[in-house]
């Protein structure tokens, strides 16, 4: 901490608490001086402050003190009197606005950074024109009637020797009338020092008659108070100070002038006549002084006599009125004389004598209520206390006092109150409290807007130096005082206010604070001119989304009308309107692997790799990619870029979101590139591209002067806080490198935005890249453009987004290749070749669809070759090339419901290029819906009654919402089934079609037409049976269709693939193809799309049987015999099939005379035996249950047969290899004509893995089942 | 200007998390943004007060919540409705 005398405050005391000297002198002694430019008392002035006088001074104890530093303070006497209010207030006024112009050109330059704040010292914040404004704004208080160092100590009476009668001029100059007013109302003391001073010009005087006069003064004043000055030596009137003692003092005029005709001699005349002047004159008469008042009052105030006796005589007055505007105290009245005494020792520094004097008459003030006087005695003892380094408490407590108390003045006392305020800072401010400074300023901010600006800018700074630093504050201060300001026009400070603030508020997030103050600025800065200035930071504020509509158009209009006045385009890098999502950025573009359609690009590059893994030729054994092959071509350098080809355009896609509520309509979007030729001045492109400057027009390519490549440019309107995806196209028509820099844009033709790409991770497509080094990224914004290459165009015709399951389309692939130059090679591999299959030759279809599929007048059974490669090749004559476009045919069967992605990619070579490329690839994406449409479901029982032929139950359910289907055809696949209706086909369906939701369940019969016996499936051989059943009725010439060619047989093998488990080696399993068509009346519109055909496929369907063994008795159905010879033998046989996949052992124990087997009938002679026997339906469930149930209780015809004897043996066991049949003989014995039913017997059977295997799985009886034998007598 | 208040949670490095202003005199256009400049000067105070006094942390049960949430983002506004009107409901009840 400084010492207080040496604190600011200490220096402003000793300039503002020190003696007045009152100068007199004749118009001429003016006159000599203005030659130098100055008036007499400016000549005087620099040389009044004496840094050491070291002048003894003794005032009113006995101890000598020796005083260092003292001042004068020189007036003329009419400016001894209270300065006009309003005088002053222009004067303050003045004094800013000068200081405005002078900051004005600094404000250009940028705003300071917060750490340079930091580290400046207090004099380096705060600007220097502070300390002569709050020196002003004490002036204004000069004078004032309740306190007394403003009055005259001395008088100074000067007189020029050219002047008339010297000696009278000296005597008119005191004359009463002429004195200050405040001098003859008694106010002040007019019985003070006098000196005499005669002036003496070199240029124009003599000095005979200066000498006389001189005497004449000496022996008419006294000797002492007589003094000469000669002055204005150089006759030419040019001398020039080094360091001219006066420039501080008067900055009106230029420094050299000043004093131009005064010597060195002269100036040192002037200094020891001053030096005289105070110590031999002003101190002593000063010390003189306070000895006599001390003594006086001592005498009548001190004492406990003297203050009982004032205290009444105080407490008499008190029914006196407040009268604090008129001056009640002369300057004869004791206070005035205590108050005198107080600021005279003040003067002379000894504060201890100040104090005592203060202490005495504040009480006295107070018991008067002379509050302003009281307040004035208050803030002298604490500036007292300050200034002689006691107690800091006292001081500041003074100091509140005071400053209280001239604000409980009101109007009158502010003034008062902003003089001790300043002082009271100060004060804080030399002893490091700055956070009390600031709130000391603050509370003297008053009410007058540019006294207030000034305080709080005050404040503000003292808001840094507080430790720690408190910056926040210091931001808020900035910004209310640039405010106030403003509002006085005070447009630079304003400006000057706001720029320290933005170093506070830079970075902040605080929406509302970073709005306001760049707006404003940025229109203030527009006020001053400084357009280019207010653009840049009015674009801060742009993205004000969170503000509310009128504020944000506020802030868009005011920011277009700035820059339309600039009269220019700027370009402004990092514009956030619109705000660019960067995450957003997808770069798409086509190297050897191209797109059909955006859907395409967008795909996964994983499933393509993975579907094009087969087609792609494995370079250098499988373990490199195109990369490497580069990698041997080109230099190291290219390596990490991305490939695309002349002419094909590379596309970016970039979101911009509208941050504003306001719609904004945003043009000429385009990208910012680079191409370079592939020579080694990539150099050049680098450091192009890091200069980032302004205007730069990048668009050029930097090595030849034409465009080399297009783009493309967007113009759209963004609504409030709407977002859009744009794509933007970048197409070059070089070979070189091609760098993506960044976006520009253009807002109302005026404001060009430009974002540049600072290399980001993006997801663009660079997956091989990835896989392949992932230590060093590729930049995927540049690109190494290659020479033109053909391209391969594809696309599927009418390939319908919605469809039916079961579905059969045909369509077209079409492929063309633009370039001159053909590609061969070509070859297709299919995501889901359940779903597509292309035709194997490119031929139309003669009949059209879907006639073509039905079956011709020949038969062609000839089985396609079912050598399925998930590849399929084009054949190798196939060349595109120019105008030619392929047409292949495709088949698509909508497999399963769902949705489904459909990923085609065609591998092409090309032919004839000598390119780092030799393959591309055509990638298409389709997806499909596929709706459900019938469901089929079969279930196959074996038949009860004959060994080959099967019960096939058929539920169909549509699955469909809206549409009715039509059943056309149900086929079995290959030739070893074939199948027939067990009933018309007018009684299945009588409605025709089947409606959403309906269910329908039918029967049909299958028969293996395998040769009984022959376990090779060499059916091949058979006589084709019926595979086919027509399940309409309506136009009989339809012709079925052919489910042994292609494509039903193909897509009918891919189904068999699918649902091939483990029951795909089993030979007991039947498929299906229902085909179905949709109800012709169900949606009239849309005839295009609807579907033609469906095929539904069941595969792998299982016989269904809970018994592993299904047999037959075999044998004549009647007999003829003569009963009359002998009893008649019937040879049967019995057919066992084992069915099963185990080795099944059964024994058949046969049952004779049943219980109830009564004798038969008597016969009639004839048919006695005779009775209807219901066809055994294939209805009939042959369930064991059903056949035990029977036997257990026999129907009322069996108990009529007649009886026979199983006349074979009556146990027989048989061993059968799995699905093999067996045959065992048995024989009957009947007695009498008539009907058996041959049903006693029992089969029992065990099931075991392993031939002869001692553990059976499962095992049962099984009952016979009804078989009628009718035997006739022969004739 | 009688009865508005303005409520401002402020993360580290002085970015304020959450802004709710309560009260029901009629909004000023420039209430907002005079809300913000007064309480981001009162930061220099709190920043003293957080050093000094253990009282500012356990007080505000229900703001905790939030910045123990997992889920949350240091410095990333809170944008819970939920939150919002808690915190409402709490300034009718204190104001």
């Amino acid at each position: 901490m400084v010492e207080p005398v040496n604190s600011s405050l200490g220096k402003m005391l000793l300039e503002e608490v020190s003696p007045v000297v009152m100068v007199l002198c004749t118009p001429l002694v003016e006159e000599t001086f203005l030659k130098n430019g100055l008036s007499f008392v400016e000549t005087l002035k620099p040389f009044c402050n004496f840094s050491n006088i070291d002048v003894p001074v003794r005032t009113s104890g006995d101890q000598l003190y020796r005083l260092k530093k003292f001042m004068l303070r020189l007036f003329n006497a009419a400016d001894i009197r209270q300065p006009n209010v309003e005088v002053a207030k222009q004067r303050l006024e003045h004094v800013i606005t000068q200081a405005g112009e002078k900051v004005f050109h600094d404000l250009k330059s940028d705003p300071p950074q917060i750490t340079d704040i930091l580290s400046n010292s207090e004099s380096e914040i705060a600007p220097t024109w502070f300390q002569y404004y709050n020196k002003e704004l004490i002036r204004t208080l000069s004078f004032s009637d309740h306190e007394a160092f403003d009055h005259p100590v001395a008088c100074l009476l000067v007189v020029s020797s050219k002047d008339e009668d010297p000696l009278n001029k000296f005597v008119d100059l005191f004359n009463t009338n002429r004195l200050p007013s405040l001098l003859n109302d008694g106010v002040m003391d007019p019985k003070i020092l006098k000196h005499f001073l005669l002036v003496h010009d070199n240029q124009d005087a003599t000095t005979e008659r200066t000498s006389k006069v001189l005497s004449e003064m000496r022996s008419t004043f006294g000797n002492n108070e007589c003094n000469l000055l000669c002055t204005n030596s150089s006759k030419e009137g040019n001398v020039e100070h080094q360091a001219n003692p006066w420039a501080s003092f008067k900055s009106s005029v230029p420094a050299e002038k000043l004093g131009c005709a005064l010597t060195g001699d002269d100036i040192g005349e002037i200094k020891d006549l001053m030096q005289e002047f105070a110590s031999r004159h002003i101190i002593p008469y000063m010390e003189q002084k306070v000895r006599d008042l001390n003594q006086q009052i001592s005498a009548t105030r001190k004492g406990l006599r003297n203050q009982i006796k004032n205290l009444w005589w105080r407490k008499g007055k008190d029914d006196i009125p407040d009268s604090t505007k008129g001056s009640i105290y002369t300057f004869s009245s004791t206070e005035s004389q205590i108050r005198i005494l107080g600021d005279y020792a003040f003067m002379l520094h000894d504060y201890e004598l100040a104090l005592s004097s203060y202490r005495l008459i504040s009480t006295d003030y107070k018991l008067d209520k002379a509050w302003k006087h009281y307040a004035g005695v208050q803030e002298m003892m604490g500036l007292a206390y300050f200034i002689s380094d006691q107690s800091i408490k006292e001081a500041e407590y003074c100091m509140e006092n005071a400053s209280s108390t001239y604000m409980k003045l009101g109007k009158s006392g502010f003034q008062n109150a902003t003089r001790c305020g300043l002082w009271w800072a100060e004060m804080l401010k030399a002893r490091d409290q700055y956070k009390e400074a600031a709130s000391v300023y603050f509370r003297i901010c008053g009410e007058e807007p540019l006294h207030a600006a000034v305080m709080l800018e005050q404040a503000s700074y003292c808001f840094v130096l507080t430790k720690p630093a408190m910056l926040h504050k210091y931001g808020f201060h900035l910004v209310l005082s640039g405010d106030h300001y403003k509002i006085c026009d005070q447009v630079n400070h304003a400006i000057r206010t706001y720029r320290s603030a933005i170093s506070v508020y830079e970075s902040t997030t605080w929406s509302h604070i970073k709005d306001h103050v760049y707006f404003h600025i940025g229109q203030w800065y527009a006020i001053v001119g400084m357009n280019d200035v207010a653009v840049r930071n009015m674009l801060r504020v742009l993205d004000c989304g969170n503000q509310s509509k009128s504020t944000q158009e506020i802030f868009l209009r005011d920011f277009f009308d700035i820059v339309k006045k600039t009269g220019m385009k700027h370009e402004v890098v990092g514009l956030r309107l619109p705000v660019i999502n960067m995450s957003s950025l997808q770069v798409i573009y086509e190297d050897h692997r191209t797109y059909a359609s955006q859907a395409s690009a967008l795909v996964e590059e994983s499933i393509w790799q993975s579907l094009e893994d087969d087609i792609i030729p494995s370079l250098n054994s499988g373990k490199s990619n195109w990369l490497e092959l580069q990698s041997k071509l080109l230099p190291k350098k290219y390596k990490e870029s991305n490939v695309c080809v002349v002419g094909e355009s590379v596309k970016l896609d970039l979101e911009f979101r509208n941050p504003l509520l306001i719609s904004t309509s945003v043009t000429s979007v385009s990208l910012i590139c680079e191409l370079t030729e592939n020579s080694d001045d990539l150099k050049l492109v680098e450091k192009e591209t890091s200069s980032l400057s302004l205007g730069t027009e990048h668009n050029q390519v930097t090595t030849s002067g034409f465009s080399s490549f297009t783009l493309s440019e967007v113009d759209f309107t963004l609504g409030g806080g709407e977002k859009k995806l744009v794509r933007l196209t970048v197409t070059p028509s070089e070979e070189g490198v091609l760098k993506i820099v960044g976006v520009r844009w253009e807002l109302s033709g005026s404001i060009v935005g430009v974002h540049y790409f600072q290399s980001v991770p993006t997801k663009a497509k660079t997956n091989k890249a990835k896989r392949k080094n992932k230590l060093t990224p590729t930049d995927p914004l540049k690109f190494l453009v290659i020479k033109s290459l053909p391209r391969l165009e594809g696309s599927v015709d009418h390939l319908p987004d919605k469809l039916y399951a079961g579905d059969l389309r045909y369509l077209v692939l079409e492929l063309k290749n633009n370039s001159e130059s053909p590609i061969k090679n070509l070859k297709m591999k299919i995501s889901h070749p359940r779903f597509v299959n292309p035709e194997s030759h490119e031929e139309e279809l003669t009949p059209g669809f879907p006639d073509c599929l039905k079956k011709g007048p020949e038969q062609n059974t000839v089985q396609r070759e079912t050598s399925r490669t998930s590849v399929f090749e084009f054949p190798k004559d196939v060349s595109l090339q120019g105008d030619r476009s392929l047409r292949w045919p495709l088949w698509l069967r909508a497999a399963i419901p769902g949705t489904i992605s459909l990923y085609f990619t065609i591998y092409y070579e090309m032919e004839n290029v000598s390119s780092i490329m030799k393959y591309r690839t055509l990638r298409m994406h389709y997806s499909l819906q596929v709706l459900p449409s019938l469901e089929t479901s079969f279930e196959i029982t074996p038949s009860p009654s004959r060994l080959q032929e099967f019960l096939v139950r058929m539920d169909i359910v549509n699955r469909a919402n809206s549409d009715s289907f039509e059943i056309h055809q149900l086929s079995t696949v290959g030739c070893r089934w074939g199948i027939s209706l067990l009933q018309p086909v007018d009684t299945i369906l009588p409605s025709k079609s089947i409606l959403p939701g309906q269910g329908l369940s039918c029967f049909f019969m299958i028969k293996d037409c395998r040769k009984p016996g022959t376990e090779e499936e060499k059916t091949t051989s058979i006589l084709p049976s019926q595979t086919d059943i027509k399940l309409i009725t309506q136009d009989d010439d339809e012709k079925l269709f052919d489910i042994v060619n292609s494509p039903l047989a193909s897509f009918h093998e891919s189904e068999r693939s699918c649902h091939g488990t483990s029951d795909q080696l089993s030979p007991n399993t039947v498929d299906f193809i229902l085909i179905s068509r949709l109800a012709k009346s169900s949606n009239p519109s849309a005839e295009q799309d609807l579907p033609k055909i469906l095929s539904h496929h069941s595969c792998h369907n299982r016989i269904r049987s809970s018994i592993p063994l299904s047999w037959s008795l075999d044998g004549p159905k009647t007999m003829y015999h003569d009963f009359s010879t002998s009893f008649c033998e019937i040879k049967l046989k019995m057919v066992i099939r084992n069915t099963s996949d185990g080795f099944l052992s059964v024994s058949i124990n046969t049952i004779d005379g049943l219980p109830d087997a009564a004798a038969p009938t008597p016969s009639s002679g004839n048919l006695s035996g005779w009775r209807y026997v219901p066809a055994i339906t294939e209805e009939m469930k042959l369930t064991s249950d059903v056949m035990r149930s029977r036997l257990g209780k026999p129907p009322p015809s069996m108990e009529s047969s007649p009886p026979f004897i199983w006349s074979g043996s009556s146990s027989t066991k048989v061993q059968i290899q799995p699905l093999s049949t067996t045959e065992i003989p048995v024989q009957i014995s009947v007695f009498s004509p008539g009907v058996y039913n041959l049903c006693s017997y029992t089969l029992t059977w065990e099931l075991s893995e392993h031939e002869n295997a001692s553990s059976s799985t499962s095992s049962g009886i099984c009952q016979g089942y009804p078989c009628y034998l009718t035997v006739l007598q022969s004739e | 200007m009688a009865n508005t208040a303005c409520f401002i949670i402020v993360g580290r490095n002085d970015i304020p998390i959450y802004e709710a202003e309560v009260g029901s005199a009629p909004k000023r256009e420039d209430a907002a943004q005079l809300h913000q400049f007064i309480l981001h000067a009162a930061l220099d105070v709190v920043q003293d007060l957080a050093w000094t006094t253990s009282a500012m942390s356990a007080k505000l049960p229900s703001f905790l919540v939030v910045l123990l949430n997992p889920l949350y983002l240091p410095g990333s506004r809170i944008t819970s409705s939920h939150f919002d009107t808690k915190v409402r409901a709490l300034a009718r009840k204190y104001l």
